[in-house]
């Protein structure tokens, strides 16, 4: 399922996320929203923290699996 | 007849605040159009819109510019504000309208546009 390459995809850019979750936002298993709060965006813009998201999820954002992504992340500090 | 990557860079470079968008702003065919939208009209931007649906290659051509992989994408002054999230986020801070009073005055037009690019 997307929902649970997204979550793998994620877990393995973000090891030590403080919060970390993958929702399927419209029940299609299409549209998501994901949020990261973890430590490596300490310091980070919040474009170039949307920016690292967007790279993690390249593939299934290419390959149209992702038709609709909403990204919430934050820092720890 | 420009390239389509020059339209696209033309409009990022010359419009105070382009937003490419699926639809217009009198027919938004997106849900995170709308909410970019949104956030830039009560923020107060003037907004030029250019509707990336009539043609596949519009958003491929944007993307390639922008590093950015989804649609919509702002730009203030030239410079990729981010997508819907971003943009809402900045809004409900008040950064966004702070960034927009620095880039164009506080007393700034607030003219709603539609750029359509020319498809070979």
């Amino acid at each position: 399922m997307v929902e649970d390459t997204i979550r793998a995809l994620l877990t393995e850019a973000f090891p030590g996320a403080v919060e970390l979750s993958v929702e399927d936002r419209t029940g299609t298993g299409d549209h998501f929203q994901v949020t990261v709060v973890s430590s490596a965006f300490d310091g980070v813009s919040l474009i170039d923290q949307h920016r690292r998201v967007n790279e993690v999820l390249a593939r299934p954002l290419a390959d149209g699996s992702i038709h609709e992504l909403r990204i919430k992340t934050k820092g720890t500090t | 007849m420009k390239t389509l990557t020059e339209q696209i860079s033309d409009v990022i470079r010359d419009e105070p605040v382009a937003v490419f968008m699926k639809g217009t702003p009198q027919m938004v065919m997106c849900g995170n159009s709308h909410r970019a939208l949104q956030a830039l009209h009560a923020a107060g931007a003037p907004i030029t819109t250019v509707d990336v649906l009539p043609d596949p290659r519009i958003r491929q051509e944007l993307s390639a510019i922008s590093g950015w992989p989804t649609i919509p994408q702002v730009f203030v002054k030239g410079e990729l504000v981010g997508g819907a999230d971003i943009t809402e986020e900045l809004h409900a801070s008040g950064e966004l309208q702070q960034k927009l009073d620095s880039a164009l005055g506080a007393d700034r037009a607030q003219d709603v546009k539609v750029v359509a690019l020319e498809l070979a």
